[in-house]
């Protein structure tokens, strides 16, 4: 803006000194003009009193020369006056050409030639008074008269033909003179047309700028409003009292209240639950000193009664010394938020007592299941034990195949608890050596490894933060696996760990045993699943199981590497925690 | 080799405090299998069991036990009271008490040993294992270890 008008205040300072210009041009050829004019009269009158000399002086010759003839004294007084006229003329003739020194120089002969001639029609004349007319005339027809006559003549005519040549050329240099100043004047007017189509330009463009700014502004104030009104949050200010100041649509929509029902008249906590009235009182009185509330929970009122929770976040907006004027507070209705919320809890708290229930019920349901088929297990072994051999054969097979069921079912129960308990009766988790736990697990297996001859090794293996004992158990059970289901050459076991980029420890138990065919790789973690019968392997399909239970407890995870014939790997991942 | 070792002559009391009957027979026909010859006294629950040793009722003539077997899941009066009554009485708490159970919580455990019960032993869930343990305890209690002579009422 400011660069158009100083263009706009540039140009019209052109065209103002253009105007003076063309002002001072106009004044000077008015003078000129004027200047022309006189010269024209002022070369007409010496013209004319140039000829009047010469009419005078032939008037005077003839009335001299009529007295000389007739000598009448009435011819006097009319030579007497042409004399006279002759002289006043002269004088004015003088007068006119006194600039130019020329026409100045002509006039002394002219003067002598005069002079001679009007002394010569005097001697005519005081001749012709004493009656001597043949003397009057002598002095009247004269050379020297003839001459000074003809001089005169030639005189007046070089003058006349001077001032009309001066009269020519001037009148040639005012014709210049005009005909630059119209030039000059039509130059000038270009200019000022120039001028003017720019300064034309240059506001076309700045009103089409401003308009576009206007329109921007407009734009810009309507979107300001749009997202103000709404935006999909609430959005309100408040007094240093806490009243409304202003509210945007969404907040109004969701309270069902008009915007003139709220602002300048309700503060905001005449639209909160008494409780949430209460707090909001105690912090907004913080807030005004403070300057920031941060994602305050409280219930609004909606016009109809009904509760709406919000969460509120407000800064304090203040004057320059520091005093409070207003606010920006946000309002964002959590209804549905604390809906899933509380039925997040619910579901939560519904998963755990399920949970509780299901681990209580697999505890009760086997540990009371244990007594009734510890009766059965004891009196099938105490019939087999008194009377095997003493009733036939059939009833030694019944009986056979009773004891058997009830000590595979006393098997199955004694897994299933402690499958239940497996990682819940865990100790305080602390930082334990994890070749410890695997050195207990071997002394467990002592016998088994002996009696398979297997060669269990090791990598030196780290300080986890882990119970030991849930530890062993599970280097026991995946060990054992290996050992369990060797292949044709005499089992070897590789235990290692390592570090997973700082957030896990991933153990190894690595065989060359019989292999998995890797479509069982997730089924055998799973309770009582076996892929082999019991004739084949002896077992109920807890151990997995319960290694799965163990590491997953503590969020790690357990899964198998292997191929049929090719021996096995089991990888146990466990997170690292800092000693909780 | 077990009788010659017992001198006292008097026979020896046991009170079993079980209310299965079929525990009870079991531990019946364990000692007879360890050819242990003992009075087995039967109480089924805690109430019994007190008025037993407290000689009331119908009880009024029966001897002093010289060891207590305890169930602690007992209908009427729980095992876990009744330990606490013998060992809290000052005639009652020189006798030994044997916890015999099921139950393999620590907290029995531990609370047993905190009321003084000499010994606690979980039922083996097998017959072979409730044999022994039932022959250990004769050999241990009632062979082994030298009790305080029994007062004669």
């Amino acid at each position: 803006m400011e660069t158009v008008e100083k263009q706009v205040s540039i140009a019209l300072a052109t065209i103002g000194a253009v105007i003076l210009i063309v002002v001072w041009l106009a004044y000077s050829e008015g003078r000129a003009a004027v200047d022309a004019l006189t010269w024209v009269s002022h070369t007409h009158e010496v013209v004319a009193d140039l000829e009047g000399i010469l009419a005078d002086v032939a008037d005077a010759r003839l009335n001299a020369g009529r007295f000389v003839r007739t000598g009448l004294q009435s011819d006097l007084p009319e030579y007497q006056s042409s004399r006279a006229q002759i002289r006043g003329r002269l004088s004015r003739v003088r007068q006119l050409t006194s600039d130019n020194p020329r026409q100045q120089g002509r006039l002394i002969p002219l003067d002598q030639a005069v002079a001679e001639q009007l002394s010569l029609q005097e001697s005519g004349i005081s001749a012709g008074s004493q009656a001597r007319p043949e003397a009057a005339l002598q002095f009247l027809r004269s050379d020297a008269a003839l001459e000074s006559m003809q001089a005169i003549r030639k005189i007046i005519a070089d003058m006349t033909a001077e001032e009309k040549t001066l009269l020519r050329q001037r009148e040639g240099e005012s014709e210049v003179t005009r005909s630059r100043a119209s030039v000059t004047l039509a130059c000038l007017g270009a200019v000022v047309l120039l001028l003017l189509v720019l300064i034309s330009y240059i506001l076309t463009q700045d009103i089409r700028t401003r308009k576009w700014a206007n329109e921007a502004l407009r734009r810009s104030a309507f979107e300001f409003h749009d997202l103000y009104d709404k935006t999909p949050c609430g959005y309100f200010s408040l007094d240093f009292q806490g009243a409304f100041l202003q509210i945007n649509a969404t907040l109004l929509a969701w309270l069902g209240y008009r915007r003139e029902d709220i602002v300048q008249i309700l503060e905001f906590r005449c639209l909160l639950t008494p409780e949430s009235a209460q707090r909001f009182e105690t912090v907004f009185a913080r807030f005004t000193k403070q300057g920031r509330i941060e994602e305050l929970s409280l219930d609004m009122l909606r016009k109809g009664g009904s509760v709406m929770p919000i969460l509120l976040t407000a800064e304090a907006i203040r004057d320059s010394s520091g005093h409070y004027i207003s606010c920006r507070s946000t309002v964002s209705d959590i209804t549905e938020r604390k809906k899933s919320e509380e039925h997040l809890l619910k579901t939560v708290k519904e998963l755990k007592r399920s949970n509780d229930e299901l681990q209580q019920f697999a505890y009760v349901a086997s540990h009371d299941l244990q007594e009734p088929l510890r009766m059965v297990a004891s009196y099938t072994q105490l019939l087999a034990k008194r009377y095997k051999g003493r009733l036939d054969s059939d009833a030694d097979e019944f009986i056979a195949y009773a004891v058997d069921g009830s000590n595979r079912m006393q098997g199955l129960i004694q897994d299933l608890l402690a499958y239940s308990r497996a990682g819940t009766n865990a100790k305080a988790l602390h930082e334990i050596s994890s070749e410890n736990a695997l050195k207990e697990a071997l002394t467990n297996l002592r016998a088994t490894i002996e009696e398979s001859g297997a060669v269990v090794t090791h990598d030196p293996l780290p300080a986890i933060t882990m119970d030991d004992m849930q530890l062993a158990q599970v280097f026991q059970n995946l060990v054992g696996n290996a050992i369990k289901y060797r292949g044709a050459e005499a089992p070897h076991v590789h235990v290692s760990a390592a570090k997973n980029g700082g957030n896990e420890c991933i153990f190894s138990v690595r065989d060359n045993g019989m292999g998995i065919d890797p479509q069982y790789s997730e089924r055998i973690f799973i309770l009582f699943q076996r892929l082999h019968g019991q004739k084949e392997f002896k077992g109920t399909g807890i151990g997995l199981a319960i290694c799965k239970k163990i590491v997953e407890r503590l969020g790690g995870r357990i899964w198998v590497e292997s191929q049929r014939e090719k021996g096995s790997t089991f990888y146990f991942a466990v997170p690292e925690r800092n000693g909780e | 080799m077990m009788e010659s070792i017992r001198c006292d002559a008097m026979p020896i009391e046991v009170l079993l405090v079980e209310d299965s009957p079929g525990d009870v027979r079991l531990t019946q026909e364990a000692f007879k299998d360890a050819k242990v010859h003992v009075n087995l006294h039967v109480a089924s629950d805690g109430a019994e069991a007190m008025a037993f040793l407290g000689r009331q009722g119908n009880h009024a003539n029966v001897p002093r036990p010289d060891l207590i077997l305890l169930d602690l899941n007992l209908p009427k009066k729980d095992g876990r009271e009744v330990l606490e009554e013998i060992k809290e009485s000052v005639t009652l708490k020189s006798i030994p008490v044997v916890i015999l159970t099921t139950s393999a919580f620590e907290m029995d455990i531990v609370r047993s040993y905190q009321c003084h019960a000499n010994c606690y032993i979980t039922k083996p869930v097998d017959l072979d294992g409730f044999l022994k343990v039932v022959k250990s305890i004769d050999s241990f209690w009632l062979s082994v270890v030298k009790l305080p002579h029994k007062e004669r009422s």
